[in-house]
């Protein structure tokens, strides 16, 4: 038996091991009922819940009316793993709840995130530059990094690479819809496999990614004489006659092409 | 001496409490909760009433804590207390509504609505019939047995944790728990207890 104070499951017995199973979470909202009901400021805490999602769902928190931090579901072992993260990153505690902030679940299902209202105060300005920048990536759309640099005002890409490591909510604030500068894609955050779900989930043409591996960085259309990213809404709706593969902005301006201005790829 | 599961997060908590209550109770709302509810939901056996009690012992809590040192909170053990005031919330509740039948039917009912609730580790037992056989074998020991075997066995506390609770020896709660699994065992192993029985 087991006489100290240190509690181990004892599946030798079956009604120990049952009355183990009898033990189980509380109802989705109980905590946060409890918070409520105390009188508990709503500022003090962060609500969280888990959402539908591409790659194990994701992890949502949120204070007030802003998110303030996310996890994909692959990435955790479970809700208590993405509760201690929480806690660890912003010092508030991630109270279970099942209502989400209004906006969030349209938000995730038509991956259109850029007017959610996200919290991030423990990242750094140039973190929030990079961070802001990625948001305005349109959805099923890829950008390189030294696109991000640039729309961020930023010095280097340098910069931009440790806000997508640090990324504090992954899918909304989109860092898989960045690639480097050769096109191939950017999964710092959470690794290959979860990136290339997140972006199939997106109709991401991974035709144009193959493209782009290959060595085109742009594509113009011999029709119109504008280069674009080959993900930008307009470079797929060139036919494949009139597609013109650019492998530098350079390339295309000598052969008298200008740059989209919608996904304003960078000037040589 | 013990060290129990939740000692490692225990001591960052009461410092948390110690300096800002508000912080560090939603602190001990987020890490105890559930431990709670079990506990009041195989005491009353009652999701509804487990639920209300549950609110009521966080609220008490609270109360008591503003009146606290930050020393006395700082010494504290939070889920021996918590579990303290939550007994005590269910044995007023039981007085209370003495004149009611508390239990018995609505036992059974409610476990089969929570056993409903997908997989996870209920896994443990066997098949549903089992685990309400388990549930009404448990709401029929006797309180303080009842409150030992919860505490130790659903909830997962040490002996010394359940003592404090219960205000008596630690081996008194060892001799509670000890007698409230063999009644246990008897209702859901009847042949393995009547091997025993011959055997000895």
């Amino acid at each position: 038996m087991n006489r100290g104070g240190k509690w181990t499951p004892q599946p030798e017995s079956g009604v120990e091991a049952a009355l183990a199973g009898l033990m189980g979470p509380a109802p989705g909202d109980f905590a946060a009922r409890v918070l409520h009901r105390v009188g508990i400021p709503r500022d003090r805490y962060d609500l969280y819940l888990h959402l539908d999602a591409p790659a194990g769902g994701l992890y949502v928190a949120y204070g007030t009316d802003a998110v303030t931090g996310a996890a994909l579901g692959t990435a955790l072992s479970g809700p208590q793993a993405f509760e201690e993260a929480h806690r660890a990153r912003t010092g508030r505690s991630a109270i279970p709840t099942t209502r989400p902030l209004p906006g969030l679940r349209t938000a995730l299902r038509t991956g259109r995130a850029r007017g959610l209202a996200i919290d991030l105060p423990e990242l750094t300005e140039a973190e929030r530059a990079a961070l802001d920048a990625v948001r305005t990536i349109p959805r099923g759309q890829l950008r390189p990094l030294a696109w991000v640099a640039r729309e961020a005002a930023l010095p280097d890409s340098a910069a931009v690479t440790a806000a997508l490591v640090a990324n504090p909510v992954p899918l909304l604030i989109p860092c898989h819809r960045v690639t480097f500068d050769d096109g191939g894609p950017c999964d710092l955050r959470y690794g290959p496999i979860a990136g290339e779900a997140l972006r199939r989930a997106e109709g991401v043409d991974e035709a144009l990614v193959g493209l782009s591996r290959a060595g085109t960085v742009f594509l113009g259309s011999d029709t119109t004489r504008i280069y674009c990213h080959p993900t930008c809404a307009h470079a797929r709706r060139i036919t494949p006659v009139h597609q013109v593969p650019f492998r530098s902005a350079r390339d295309a301006r000598a052969a008298g092409y200008r740059a989209c201005k919608s996904c304003r790829p960078i000037a040589a | 001496m013990f060290f129990s599961v939740m000692d490692e997060t225990a001591e960052p908590l009461c410092e948390r409490m110690a300096t800002d209550l508000d912080d560090g109770f939603t602190e001990l709302v987020r890490v105890h909760a559930s431990a709670v509810h079990a506990f009041l939901l195989r005491m009353t056996g009652n999701a509804a009433e487990a639920d209300d009690l549950g609110q009521e012992t966080f609220l008490r809590a609270y109360t008591a804590l503003q009146e606290y040192s930050a020393q006395r909170r700082r010494a504290l053990r939070p889920r021996a207390w918590l579990m303290t005031i939550a007994a005590n919330v269910w044995r007023n509740h039981v007085r209370t509504c003495v004149r009611r039948p508390v239990a018995a039917v609505s036992v059974e009912e409610s476990c089969e609505s929570w056993a409903a609730e997908g997989p996870g580790p209920q896994d443990h037992a066997d098949t549903v019939a089992d685990r309400a056989l388990l549930v009404a074998a448990l709401a029929r020991l006797p309180e303080r047995a009842r409150v030992a075997v919860v505490l130790r066995h659903v909830v997962g506390m040490s002996y010394a944790e359940v003592a404090e609770v219960q205000g008596c020896p630690v081996g008194t709660v060892k001799a509670q728990v000890s007698r409230g699994l063999s009644v246990l065992r008897e209702v859901l192993e009847p042949e393995v207890a009547l091997l025993r029985e011959v055997t000895m």
